[in-house]
C-alpha cells in the first residue's frame, strides 16, 4: 500500500516537472497557458491521491475538498487570462482564430 | 521516493519562479505564479503524507482560493488597463 502511495505521488511530481518544462520552454503565451493550466492540476491530483492513501479517511476529505476545489476554480482562472491576452495582444501567429469573430458580433462584457 | 517526489515538485515550483521574473507580459508571470502555488500545494500535501500528520493540509484549500482570487483580479487588470490605454490614446 505504501508502494502505492509513494508512486502516486513520484507520479504527480513528474508530471508537475512537465508543466514546468512546458512554461519554461514553449514560446507562446497560449502554449504556456495550456501547459500551465491543464498538467498542474493532474499532478497535484495525482499526488493528492497518493497522499491521501497514505493518509486515511481524515486526510483524504481535506484532500478532496482542495482538490475539488481546485478543479472548480483553476480552469476559470485560466480562461480569463486567456480571455485577456487574447484580447490585449495581436494575433497574428495563430493560424485559426474563432474567438476574434465571436467578439465582434457583441460588444465586450467586462 | 517520497524525498524524490518532493523535489519533482520543488523543481517544478522553481521553473514557475523563473517565468515570474523572466516572463514576457503580465499574463505570463500570473499562470507562473499559480503554477507555483499549485507546486507548492503538491509538496505540502506529500510532505503531509511523509510525516503522516494532517496539520498542514487545510493550508491546501486557502492556497486554492488564493491563487484563484490573484488570477481573476490580475486578469480582469489586464484587460482594463489595456481599455485605458486605449482611451488615452484615442
Amino acid at each position: 500500500m505504501t508502494t502505492l502511495a509513494n508512486t502516486l505521488m513520484l507520479t504527480g511530481g513528474l508530471i508537475a516537472i512537465l508543466a514546468g518544462i512546458g512554461v519554461l520552454r514553449f514560446s507562446t503565451s497560449y502554449a504556456r497557458f495550456h501547459a500551465a493550466g491543464k498538467a498542474s492540476p493532474v499532478a497535484f491530483l495525482v499526488a493528492a491521491i497518493g497522499a491521501s492513501i497514505q493518509l486515511g479517511a481524515a486526510g483524504a476529505a481535506s484532500l478532496a475538498i482542495a482538490g475539488g476545489a481546485m478543479v472548480l476554480t483553476l480552469p476559470v482562472g485560466v480562461h480569463l487570462l486567456f480571455r485577456a491576452v487574447h484580447r490585449t495582444s495581436p494575433n497574428d501567429h495563430l493560424i485559426t482564430d474563432h474567438l476574434a469573430p465571436a467578439e465582434r458580433n457583441q460588444p465586450p462584457s467586462v | 521516493m517520497i524525498i524524490a517526489a518532493i523535489s519533482c515538485f520543488g523543481i517544478a515550483g522553481l521553473c514557475g519562479t523563473y517565468r515570474l521574473l523572466a516572463g514576457p507580459g503580465l499574463a505570463d508571470r500570473v499562470m507562473a505564479l499559480d503554477l507555483a502555488l499549485i507546486s507548492l500545494m503538491g509538496a505540502i500535501a506529500v510532505d503531509s503524507a511523509r510525516r503522516n500528520d494532517t496539520t498542514y493540509l487545510a493550508l491546501l484549500v486557502v492556497i486554492a482560493i488564493i491563487g484563484f482570487t490573484a488570477t481573476v483580479a490580475a486578469s480582469k487588470f489586464i484587460e482594463h488597463e489595456h481599455l485605458r490605454h486605449q482611451e488615452t490614446n484615442t
